[in-house]
């Protein structure tokens, strides 16, 4: 083989290799950072943690709606699993906890058109053992974080719906 | 030697090519998926049947996105003629009734985050449009409202991007993107011309 053959084929393959390692490494990644921003680098962990309104200020994480009140539980499932709660909000105003792994894929949703007297779960691990009669969600990573998402497009909805999200638990049973 | 310090600066300029170009397919190159008018939205965005590509775009351009069962996301970075949207231009948003139990559009600036302006109007949603009797709505995307209208501000976003959510998405939605009927967006001028 010619050397420059040699060196061009070396180049495609390491260009190829960049190219699958990066896609394959991004998101945990991006993911890792942003766990850390929402749980203050790791001080607010198995809790949830309430946004203040979203503005153009915020940048904990990308494309936040500005109609939305966002509160979040980053959690750690070494230690065991959690049991996690969302009251609804007034007027049955939307609400949705959402389970996010360390590879960003949503792996649970719930709202309060589906339980309207409010979301109700147990997060754990496979083979972590797990209360009788809860709904159960079975994360494949120990990391990653829960969304609470209200509909709150206003100041006063938003004061609301704060209000009612205070509730919220996200803890080890 | 020297063919080995060849080798070895062939092997790392190809990794240096390969990240860049992943970075660039992330950032850049996601733009598919079911839509029209400029709009792309992806089936599988938040699921855990996403692949390598998909997963790694929504990463980095919408971390933390919710699946097709709890909310649809479309996005356009062109007006309906194909053209970049930008700041100094006003464009029309029009559509009609979107089967979402809510639905809003949100401008976001090219490093998407929401645009560095104080004018609280970063977006607009379902309860802002006045639907005609069939159902049909505008609304103005601008660096100035102007009327009554539903606006959304896009003072200091520079080129942008136009978001549609559509939380709660009817089951047909969820099963066709396709079908679900997008808004249209229509440069109206530029350069403070009206």
């Amino acid at each position: 083989m010619n050397a420059g053959l040699k060196y061009a084929l070396a180049f495609a393959l390491a260009a190829g290799v960049g190219h699958v390692a990066t896609i394959l490494a991004a998101p945990r990644a991006i993911m890792d950072v942003a766990l850390g921003k929402l749980s203050n680098d790791g001080a607010a962990i198995n809790r949830f943690v309430f946004g203040n309104r979203v503005t153009q200020q915020s940048r904990n994480v990308v494309r936040p709606s500005p109609d939305l009140a966002y509160a979040s539980c980053v959690y750690d499932l070494s230690r065991g699993p959690l049991l996690v709660t969302a009251a609804p909000s007034p007027d049955n105003g939307y609400v949705s906890l959402s389970v996010f792994d360390a590879r960003t894929d949503n792996i649970a949703v719930f709202d309060t058109g589906q339980f309207p007297q409010g979301i109700r779960f147990v997060l754990a691990r496979e083979g972590q053992a797990v209360p009788a009669g809860e709904p159960v969600v079975r994360a494949n990573y120990d990391t990653g974080v829960i969304l609470d998402r209200r509909l709150a497009p206003t100041a006063e909805l938003f004061a609301a719906a704060d209000k009612a999200r205070r509730a919220d638990s996200c803890a080890p049973l | 030697m020297a063919k080995r310090l060849k080798l070895a600066l062939a092997i790392v300029a190809g990794l240096a090519v390969g990240a860049g170009s992943a970075a660039w397919s992330m950032k850049r190159g996601g733009l598919s998926g079911a839509g029209a008018g400029g709009w792309y939205g992806n089936s599988v965005t938040g699921s855990v049947d996403a692949d390598p590509w998909t997963r790694a775009r929504v990463a980095l351009t919408g971390l933390l996105a919710l699946n097709k069962s709890q909310a649809i996301y479309f996005t356009t970075n062109v007006d309906a003629a194909g053209a970049r949207l930008r700041e100094d231009c006003r464009y029309q948003v029009a559509g009609a009734a979107l089967p979402a139990q809510w639905w809003s559009v949100t401008v976001y600036a090219d490093d998407d985050y929401l645009p560095l302006n104080d004018d609280d109007a970063l977006s607009f949603d379902a309860t802002e449009v006045k639907p005609d009797a069939a159902g049909k709505w505008t609304a103005l995307v601008a660096p100035k409202p102007a009327g009554e209208g539903a606006w959304a501000s896009s003072r200091k976003a520079g080129e942008y991007s136009l978001t549609l959510r559509l939380y709660q998405p009817a089951r047909s939605a969820q099963d066709d993107f396709a079908a679900i009927p997008l808004p249209t967006v229509t440069r109206l001028d530029c350069g403070g011309a009206a």
